[in-house]
């Protein structure tokens, strides 16, 4: 049989990348400072954290499903890191450590009850977003945890490479070459590719669809807070309002990412490194639209339609890997 | 006037890669029922496909009643008055038969609200027609997978259709509903002039029903519309396949092993199976026969544990177990189910062919850290791949873009992979071409000669008597009686229809 692997050229990956490296030529012509040191150390601190957002939300798009309590788990971490770190006295690692165990605890609820119920994930997350982001709230009294250990915070503001890249992104590739890893080579990881695309037939085959569910909603929250030690590390505090109001700031990133990368909102199809270019992609165009003076209102307005043009592309996608039924 | 009320002369369709259709023709008679045949890929669903709209030949003339037209889409073909009534329901199960059958038409009080009196009173007038004595309120879902069939073709008669198009109508239908469903096709196309265009693979309901045949093979026509008189079912099949039909005869080695391997002991499932009796020895194959709703794959889902097995006994190479999960059947148990619903319970369509073939075999082939590549998995399922001649440009071509036949082949080729003791097939031939059929009827018989066990559910008469050793009936979700087959056709048959109706 002859292996025939689709020639990079074609693939969504290599149209986002023609993508970034047009708008890096546009941006670093007509604006000052775009090719800045300091520019570009700053878009790596921020494209790190949106990659990982990107991919925590990516790995339950590919169950069918949505984690909109994304953001609410990232700052529960968040926070629950700074209480063990700061008030604990807890050293770094094993406090990274029940970071991470915090972030997978919180999605393994999502999990659970979307397993349990048949709910689908948007209300049960819509619901648990509320439920973490309020019970945080309470036990913190909305309070920051502002003096964390000194390392912890070196780490966010370290600078490699002749001063142009933070170890933040190093991280986030990291995590991509791993994800890529467990979705192309291992058992499980195809598993969870298969549990997605077709529940029913995944299940009749032999594996046993809800765990799956569970471990993508795991992976998620694990991801949600790996994303937000980056970004306690970048802004050296953990603070309630780092995500915005319930977290709600991630979820534009989040969507678009992993939607700009290729991953089928309807499961079952996904892309990490188109996720990261996706993610590279819209950090990019709001830097460069902010050294443009274009205001903050506007950002988020192309930033909204970036997004529906986006999934109107995952129609088309979704329309071009079912209906290349031509003879039958 | 012309005779033909619709004509295809010449056309052609290319897709990328494929001629689908080299210089096709196809000739309607008013009031006539026209068959059109051919195998998986010959081209039958891109013709129909035409006919209806979907498509626009390349080239090629499309004349309806005389006059050369153009469809743009599927709404200017119910314009003229062509309707289609595809194997898969189109009918919207929560909506009621008269909601349904007036669905595009629906009529409206003064107000413009929906008219329900208006609605009951004209679908009554389309059901009447067809003989069929339905309350216009019962919901679709409660009517049987028969009578849904015939609500379809109510519901394109209301759209006043002169031309209907059936795929595969009886492919779910018992022998009595599919009789049923002849008579009434015979009386619509005499009583109200309608012409059918009837596309099925079983060629005894062509001989039974058909005027005309059209016969298409790799996209060219092999005979445009012979009358059906001048054909026998010799010389059909070998227009269609351009050979001779190879008679599969159940050349078992005799099975005579008192091996049991499966054992059901008065089985009670929470689906509502009562009074499950079945035993089933190594190398033996076991029919379950029965009408469609008469709850056979149900109860082989029970079996495998996608629902439970509230009571009774599972005994498995003389002990008794409890079976959870099909994940549990497969890895603990070796029992595979081929599912007759391939494109939503058997395969992912939008994965490739290796993900597919491979799906059961992950965790067999893993290696430490659960490492598994695409090599260590073509290693494993090429074999089955090339055994099953499964046509495919490559193992990384998408499982959608495959024709049925080839479909069917990768979720069969999956179990082989996994090494299953127990293989439970549930309608391994709907809607596959002859030369498959018959291919894959042999690599039953040859999987069972090689020591798997089968539970073959079909509704295929011919196909139950020529595989199984040994046939249960079913009805209702009970065992209505045994059969051993003696391959026989006539008195088998005739014993399996006592117990249904017992």
């Amino acid at each position: 049989m002859n292996k025939k692997i689709p020639n990079f050229i074609y693939t969504n990956q290599f149209g986002l990348l023609c993508l970034v490296l047009i708008f890096t030529l546009i941006f670093s012509t007509s604006t000052d400072g775009f090719t800045s040191r300091f520019n570009i150390f700053a878009l790596s601190r921020v494209i790190a954290i949106d990659i990982m957002i990107g991919l925590a939300m990516m790995v339950v798009i590919l169950t069918g499903g949505l984690n909109l309590a994304l953001g609410a788990i990232g700052v529960c971490a968040a926070m629950f890191g700074g209480w063990c770190m700061e008030v604990l006295g807890i050293p770094i690692i094993p406090s990274i450590l029940l970071m991470l165990g915090m972030g997978s605890f919180l999605g393994w609820i999502n999990g659970i009850i979307t397993v349990k119920t048949g709910v689908h994930s948007f209300v049960v997350t819509l619901a648990t977003m509320s439920i973490y982001f309020g019970f945080m709230t309470m036990l913190t009294e909305a309070e920051a945890f502002r003096r964390l250990p000194e390392l912890f915070t070196d780490f966010g503001s370290a600078k490699l490479f002749n001063k142009y890249v933070s170890p933040l992104l190093l991280v986030s590739v990291a995590t991509c070459f791993a994800l890529f890893y467990l979705f192309r080579f291992t058992d499980i990881g195809r598993k969870l590719i298969a549990a997605g695309a077709n529940p029913e037939a995944a299940e009749l085959s032999g594996i046993s669809v809800n765990r799956m569910f569970i471990y993508c909603h795991m992976l998620s929250g694990f991801l949600g807070a790996l994303a937000a030690i980056l970004l306690t590390t970048r802004i050296g505090a953990a603070i309630p309002s780092m995500a915005g109001q319930l977290g709600m700031d991630w979820l534009l990133p989040a969507f678009l990412a992993p939607v700009i990368g290729g991953t089928l909102l309807s499961g079952g199809k996904l892309s990490v490194f188109g996720t990261m270019l996706g993610a590279v992609l819209v950090t990019l165009l709001t830097n460069g639209l902010y050294l443009l003076d274009v205001g903050e209102f506007w950002i988020r307005f192309f930033l909204g339609i970036i997004l529906l043009l986006a999934v109107l592309l995952d129609r088309t996608r979704e329309y071009f890997t079912l209906k290349s039924v031509i003879v039958s | 006037m012309n005779e033909f009320c619709l004509e295809i002369s010449s056309a052609n369709k290319s897709f990328p890669g494929v001629k689908a259709l080299d210089q096709a023709t196809f000739q309607l008679r008013k009031a006539s029922i026209h068959a059109l045949l051919g195998e998986n890929g010959a081209g039958k669903s891109t013709l129909i496909k035409i006919i209806t709209g979907v498509h626009k030949q390349d080239s090629g003339k499309l004349i309806i009643n005389g006059k050369e037209e153009t469809l743009n889409n599927p709404n200017d073909a119910t314009k003229f008055g062509i309707s289609v009534v595809h194997q898969e329901r189109n009918l919207i199960r929560r909506f009621s038969v008269g909601e349904n059958l007036m669905l595009n038409n629906m009529p409206k009080t003064a107000l413009g609200l929906i008219d329900y009196n208006e609605i009951a009173i004209q679908s009554k007038k389309w059901l009447k027609i067809l003989d069929l004595d339905i309350d216009p309120n019962t919901l679709v879902s409660d009517l049987t997978v028969a009578k849904m069939q015939l609500c379809e073709i109510a519901k394109a008669l209301s759209l006043k259709a002169k031309i209907l198009l059936l795929d595969e109508p009886t492919s779910s239908l018992s022998p009595q509903e599919s009789k049923i469903l002849f008579s009434l096709l015979k009386k619509i196309v005499r009583e109200e002039g309608v012409s059918i265009v009837f596309v099925s693979h079983k060629l005894e309901e062509v001989f039974n029903i058909c005027d005309d045949v059209t016969v298409l093979r790799d996209g060219q026509n092999a005979c445009t519309s012979e009358d059906i008189k001048n054909l026998d079912r010799q010389k059909l099949v070998r227009l269609m396949i351009g050979r001779d039909e190879q008679i599969v005869k159940s050349t078992r080695k005799n099975q005579n092993t008192k091996d049991t391997i499966l054992a059901l002991k008065n089985v009670k499932t929470e689906l509502g199976h009562k009074n499950i009796n079945l035993e089933l020895n190594r190398s033996e194959i076991i029919g379950l026969y029965g009408l469609v709703g008469a709850g056979r794959t149900e109860l082989m889902k029970c079996l495998i544990g996608q629902d439970k097995i509230t009571d009774g006994e599972v005994i498995i190479n003389g002990k008794k177990v409890t079976i959870n999960s099909p994940k549990s059947a497969l890895e603990k148990f070796k029992i595979g189910y081929i599912s007759e619903d391939r494109k939503k319970e058997g395969l992912i369509l939008i994965h490739n062919v290796l993900d597919n073939t491979s799906i059961t075999v992950w965790s067999q082939i893993k290696k430490a850290i659960g490492f598994v590549s695409d090599g260590m998995i073509s290693k494993k399922v090429d074999p089955y791949i090339s055994q099953l001649e499964v046509k495919t440009p490559s193992n990384y071509q998408l499982i959608s873009n495959l024709s049925g036949g080839n479909q069917q082949k990768i979720s069969v080729a999956k179990w082989l992979a996994a090494g299953t003791d127990i293989l439970i097939i549930d309608e391994p031939t709907v809607g596959i071409d002859i030369k498959t059929k018959a291919y894959l009827h042999e690599l039953i018989i040859k999987l069972a000669d090689d020591g798997t066990s089968i539970i073959l559910i079909s509704s295929d008469m011919p196909e139950m008597i020529s595989l199984a050793d040994k046939i249960i009936v079913m009805n209702n979700f009970q065992m209505n009686g045994i059969v051993e087959n003696n391959h026989d056709y006539d008195s088998v048959s005739s014993k399996i229809m006592e117990y249904i109706h017992t």
